[in-house]
């Protein structure tokens, strides 16, 4: 099984590298779109799938990320600095958000969370002297690093989707290490957590200060990859997106968000052959997908292996060893 | 011997009604001390006030000499002391292995050093030897939630041991478990006392497992202690026969 989760691995790291080169630019933009928003969903997977924390203030991080972005470049700073801001600014802003998860939890947690995303949005659209209100950023411009442009639709995809590796690989790291298995355990049983010595406190504060950091982050380059940006492509939309992004893929699974931001980017398009339906069409097939397997698309894959594998021994897990759930 | 749990004058209330009602008592070193009561007469409530799950009205905890009343769990099980609960308490998600890790990670190095660290925070080997001695090995790589009852149970008494507490509280180990699961708990226990000379404090209502496994026994109710002495003598004890032995 190990070897069929490397050739798959394998397979897509090929396919993700190579299938731009068959693209249009608006393809090409697409697929950027998705390795950005799967930054956003890998963070809130951290927070929800794996602490068991609702949010619904992972747009809103997205939209401080952009504006930080967009912001500071435009004011000369260079870009690398500006996207570390961002996604420092989020995990000080994520944390501070993780207090309430302290007292408390589920659809209260949601309420508080999305009563954030609306503060933001508001504070984005009135705080003019900032943001330029509704009128929004325009004309953000893509980095260059040591001569080497990202203005190009290809170039800039190659660089969202080497940014989306690295903090995959940060991610996958962390979910590995004792604070992984000490995230289940805060979604579990936080009770139990806290008589083995999980300090529930700190690892709260944390999964909500890293997955908003990765939100931020995402932020940071949604700004260049758009070039405008206006308070209402953050406001709870954008959230709900990314919720959808998690729980369709598989919430709580590794690979999860990547399926996940994969079906809610492209699936509109696609159905975009049927012009005024295909809002319908997205809806209802999100809601067959849910109703049949609300574990999300890996959670299927995973019980369809299950079956497949039962006779032969041991059962595969799509969930990376020692990461659970 | 010094005492390492001293408990005086505990107190918890919950509207009208008082769970622990003036509650005293000392628990020594490497003594395994059985706590016994009807339904309702305040042993879990007791258990919850001394290791941080409630906080009291009244009275005072004190482990090591330490005042520890009002102290987070968490901080109490970085002093050496563990727990298990009434109700099965483990991860289902996670394997018996990573259960066991986990109940032992936080006792290594820093919340940092764990993160670049080790997977396993370098307990691989001692989960390896603590499922070995829960005879639990055949399980490891096994879901928690895939266990049957007993098993799970057996999981539950080998996550509070993974640390190498000194103290160990143990609420009711044998609810629900079969007499062969039984035997076989009592036994690792009664290993795991001989070998490592930690102080059991035990809530139980079986009888035969308290009579067979502690030194000492306390009797609970109405949130009072109404008698104390050997596990002979208490059941001998007219006043502890009338309140709950009934025969």
């Amino acid at each position: 099984m190990n070897r069929l989760r490397a050739a798959t691995a394998v397979a897509a790291t090929i396919f993700a590298v190579a299938v731009p080169f068959f693209l249009k630019p608006f393809g090409i933009f697409l697929i950027s779109m998705w390795a950005v928003l799967t930054i956003a969903a890998i963070g809130l997977n951290l927070t929800l799938g794996y602490a068991g924390q609702v949010s619904l203030a992972q747009g809103a991080f997205v939209g401080i990320g952009a504006y930080t972005v967009a912001l500071l470049t435009q004011a000369g700073y260079p870009f690398a600095l500006a996207f570390v801001a961002a996604g420092g600014l989020c995990f000080a802003i994520g944390g501070m958000l993780g207090y309430p998860a302290l007292r408390v939890q589920h659809h209260y947690l949601a309420f508080v969370t999305l009563a954030f995303t609306t503060l933001v949005f508001l504070v984005l659209r009135n705080e003019e002297w900032l943001t330029n209100g509704i009128y929004g950023i325009n004309g953000i411009i893509r980095p260059t690093f040591f001569g080497w442009s990202t203005r190009s639709a290809l170039n800039f995809y190659f660089f969202s989707l080497g940014t989306l590796a690295v903090l995959s690989m940060a991610t996958w790291w962390m979910l590995r290490s004792p604070w992984g298995r000490a995230f289940v355990a805060l979604r579990e049983n936080p009770i139990r957590a806290l008589s083995l010595g999980v300090d529930t406190r700190r690892y709260t504060l944390m999964a909500f200060a890293i997955g908003s950091s990765l939100g931020g982050l995402s932020g940071g380059l949604y700004a260049p990859l758009v070039q405008f940006i206006d308070p209402g492509s953050f406001a709870l939309g954008m959230s709900f997106n990314l919720l959808l992004m998690v729980i369709v893929g598989g919430s709580g699974y590794f690979f999860g968000p990547f399926v996940g931001a994969l079906v809610a980017v492209l699936l509109p398009e696609w159905t975009r052959i049927t012009q005024g339906y295909y809002l319908i069409i997205y809806a209802a097939l999100v809601m067959v997908m849910m109703a049949f397997c609300p574990s999300g698309i890996l959670g299927l894959i995973e019980r369809v292996l299950k079956a497949a594998f039962r006779s032969g021994g041991t059962a595969p897990a799509l969930r990376a060893e020692g990461i659970g759930p | 011997m010094s005492a390492i749990l001293e408990v005086a004058d505990l107190h918890k209330s919950f509207g009208g009604v008082t769970a622990v009602n003036g509650v005293s008592f000392d628990v020594r070193e490497g003594e395994i001390l059985g706590i016994i009561g009807p339904n309702g007469s305040g042993k879990s409530t007791l258990f919850n006030c001394v290791l941080g799950q409630l906080l009291p009205d009244g009275g005072e905890v004190r482990i090591d000499g330490k005042r520890t009343t009002g102290m987070r769990p968490c901080d109490l099980n970085r002093l050496g002391v563990s727990r298990t609960f009434q109700l099965l308490q483990v991860f289902p998600q996670l394997s018996v292995h990573d259960n066991l890790i986990l109940a032992g990670q936080e006792h290594q190095g820093s919340m940092f050093s764990r993160l670049i660290g080790r997977a396993d925070a370098g307990l691989g080997e001692a989960a390896d030897r603590m499922v070995e001695f829960f005879q639990l090995s055949h399980l490891a790589g096994e879901q928690a939630g895939a266990l049957s009852y007993g098993q799970q149970k057996l999981l539950d008494a080998a996550m509070a041991f993974m640390a190498g507490p000194r103290l160990v509280l143990l609420d009711e180990p044998a609810g629900g478990v079969n007499l062969t699961m039984l035997t076989h708990l009592r036994e690792r226990l009664q290993a795991y006392h001989a070998q490592r000379k930690a102080t059991f404090v035990v809530i139980e209502h079986q009888m035969e497992f308290v009579m067979a496994l502690c030194t000492r026994v306390l009797v609970l109710a109405e949130g009072r202690i109404i008698a104390e002495g050997a596990p002979h003598d208490i059941r001998r004890n007219p006043v502890v026969i009338e309140a709950y032995l009934g025969y």
